[in-house]
């Protein structure tokens, strides 16, 4: 358990020009679970390597409790990663996988006995310590490999999408019980994935990785619901944004003006965003409604989707059943509740590389 | 129905391989067996247990062996670092690498034999069993390496990252896991190796200045000597070993290949 601060990493791979790790820092609190979030080729696993002392960084320092431990060999860190694949060691069974850490510490092999008992417990495998890895489903491989991880009592424990090769029910079964155990335990934990839902389910905050740079780093609630800026908003699925000039409450935009909520942003052109299942679709005008054409309607059974354009903007709305289905064609109105309507501080950059 | 042609065709070829060995059987194992008679008329292991008897089989054999086992062994040590870098890293001049480790195989052994012998009688390795083993190197080194780099070209490094993060050092991690791993590749290059070398005829001959006798000088002398019996004995001695070192990797790879499964 420990308190983690990344210092300001940056990495670039030899015979790259785009850096993987842009000045990146975050600090995580002794206990907590942070999730990192983004795109593939974002650098989330890069920065697991940099922190287990796999890889170096270029620049920038890592502190474990105050203390930089660059200069630690990764065998002493104590920042254990678990990966996508369990890798547990093919030629041993499953108590010598789990206990491998302690033993190549030199524990004794009744207390690695009793501890690997004790984790088997802990992760809900009792009496499977003669098993060979081949033998166990892709479930349990992995329950198996984060038992090991944790048989080390490590500083912090770090997971590199580790469910991401599981079916559904097996990967809720394991959120669940990597979210027991890492609070039960109390462990330092940074969560890797590209899975908003997983990220939204574990963490106690959720760092959005665009570009080898935090781009957003809050509580899952918050940032999903008002992300600070345009490409966090994007990949928190946020495809709805309205671009105008800001007066006396009112958004001009193109499309028409809307009342919004200004909360003192006085800047005279502006930048609102909105949630998908926030946006109303009816048939008849009424306040902050656009006027629009449905281009595209898809049943996905708790909501439907909508696609309406309405000039030259697609607006996303889903709206939740139970709900009449407006057919394709038809005109509609888009309504924007103000309540819902938040601003975006970011400049209009747009980051065409995320979707 | 299916049945019958394959039959035929394995009979057949199991015919082809076995023949020149059944045929070495009946010389050594006989005296005077001359044209119209089909078989043998008098068996006899008398010249069989007179050519393993000699002193002169047992220390070729002994030269033979010594030689493959520490060749094989020695082009394992240096074919496997080659091996690891060239399997699993990218880098520039990789393909000029490659082709360096390549060439031992496309240059005329003769030419390579006749300039390792001038090296090596200045340097006093001329003559001596090191220095026969070192000139060994020369064809064993590409096929380890060719082997070895195959392992690596399908070996997980995160294996050992695992291993790391886990507390264990980096000697043990090459001893418990690496090695471990690719445990069924070392077994398969090493007896690539140990093969080459087991039937060296040439760089023996060269670089051993007649000095250092294996098994294939001996059975060559004897070739030219003309005696079918002791041809025949000495050829199944020669054959002997690398049966015996084949039955034992196979029942070994058979046993422990297939223990590095696919995990998921």
């Amino acid at each position: 358990m420990a308190n983690i601060d990344l210092i300001s990493l940056s990495k670039t791979y030899p015979g790259q020009i785009r850096p993987v790790l842009d000045r990146f820092s975050l600090n995580i609190a002794s206990g907590e679970l942070v999730a990192l979030l983004g795109p593939s080729g974002s650098g989330k696993s890069t920065l697991l390597k940099l922190i287990t002392g796999i890889e170096r960084p270029d620049m920038g320092d890592i502190h474990f409790d105050g203390k930089s431990v660059l200069s630690v060999a990764p065998n002493k860190r104590g920042a254990v990663l678990m990966f996508q694949k369990a890798y547990l060691f093919p030629f041993l069974n499953v108590a010598e996988n789990i206990g491998f850490g302690l033993k190549v510490m030199g524990e004794s092999p009744k207390t690695i006995r009793r501890e690997v008992a004790r984790l088997l417990d802990i992760i809900g495998l009792p009496g499977m310590e003669k098993r060979k890895p081949s033998q166990l489903s892709g479930g349990e491989q992995q329950r198996i490999a984060l038992a090991r991880a944790l048989i080390v009592q490590p500083h912090l424990l770090l997971l590199d999408e580790p469910l991401n090769s599981l079916d559904n029910t097996v990967r809720m079964n394991l959120q669940e019980a990597i979210q027991r155990i890492q609070r039960e335990l109390g462990i330092t934990t940074i969560l890797v994935t590209h899975d908003l839902n997983e990220a939204m389910a574990m963490a106690d905050r959720m760092a959005l990785l665009i570009n080898g740079q935090v781009a957003a780093v809050d509580q899952p609630m918050r940032l999903f619901q008002q992300p600070p800026s345009e490409s966090a908003a994007r990949f928190v699925g946020i495809t709805t944004f309205l671009k105008g000039s800001l007066a006396h409450g009112t958004l001009r935009t193109d499309y028409g003006n809307l009342v919004v909520n200004t909360n003192g942003h006085a800047a005279n052109s502006a930048l609102f965003a909105i949630r998908p299942e926030h946006i109303q679709v009816q048939q008849h005008p009424g306040q902050n409604a656009i006027p629009g054409k449905v281009v595209g309607c898809m049943y996905r059974g708790e909501h439907i989707e909508y696609q309406i354009a309405a000039g030259d903007l697609t607006v996303r709305a889903r709206v939740p059943m139970p709900a009449t289905m407006v057919p394709h064609g038809e005109n509609v109105f888009v309504i924007f509740p103000p309540e819902y309507l938040f601003a975006i501080n970011e400049q209009f950059v747009r980051h065409s590389s995320t979707t | 129905m299916k049945a019958l042609p394959t039959y035929i065709i394995r009979f057949l070829l199991y015919g082809v391989l076995a023949a020149p060995l059944l045929l070495f059987g009946l010389y050594a194992f006989s005296e005077h067996w001359f044209f119209p008679a089909f078989l043998p008329k008098d068996w006899t292991t008398a010249p069989f247990t007179r050519i393993v008897m000699d002193p002169q089989t047992g220390n070729s054999l002994a030269a033979s062996l010594g030689i493959a086992i520490l060749s094989s062994l020695l082009s394992l040590l240096v074919g496997f670092p080659a091996a690891r870098t060239l399997g699993l890293r990218n880098f520039r001049g990789r393909q000029v690498a490659w082709l360096i480790f390549f060439l031992p195989t496309v240059v005329p052994p003769l030419a390579v034999g006749m300039g390792l012998n001038i090296l090596f009688l200045r340097l006093g390795l001329a003559g001596t069993l090191f220095g026969v083993v070192l000139s060994h190197l020369v064809p064993t080194i590409p096929y380890t390496i060719f082997t070895l780099a195959g392992v690596f070209a399908s070996y997980d490094e995160n294996f050992e990252h695992q291993a790391w993060v886990l507390g264990a050092t980096r000697l043990r991690i090459f001893f418990n896991i690496t090695l471990r791993l690719i445990l069924p590749g070392l077994v398969v290059a090493g007896l690539f190796a140990f093969l080459i070398s087991w039937s060296q005829y040439l760089l023996t001959l060269l670089i051993g200045s007649g000095q250092v006798l294996t098994l294939p000088l001996l059975l060559f002398s004897a070739i030219s000597g003309g005696n079918p019996t002791s041809i025949a004995a000495l050829a199944l001695l020669f054959v002997l070993p690398p049966v015996l070192v084949i039955a034992a990797s196979a029942r070994y790879l058979n046993q422990h290949g297939n223990t590095v499964r696919e995990q998921h």
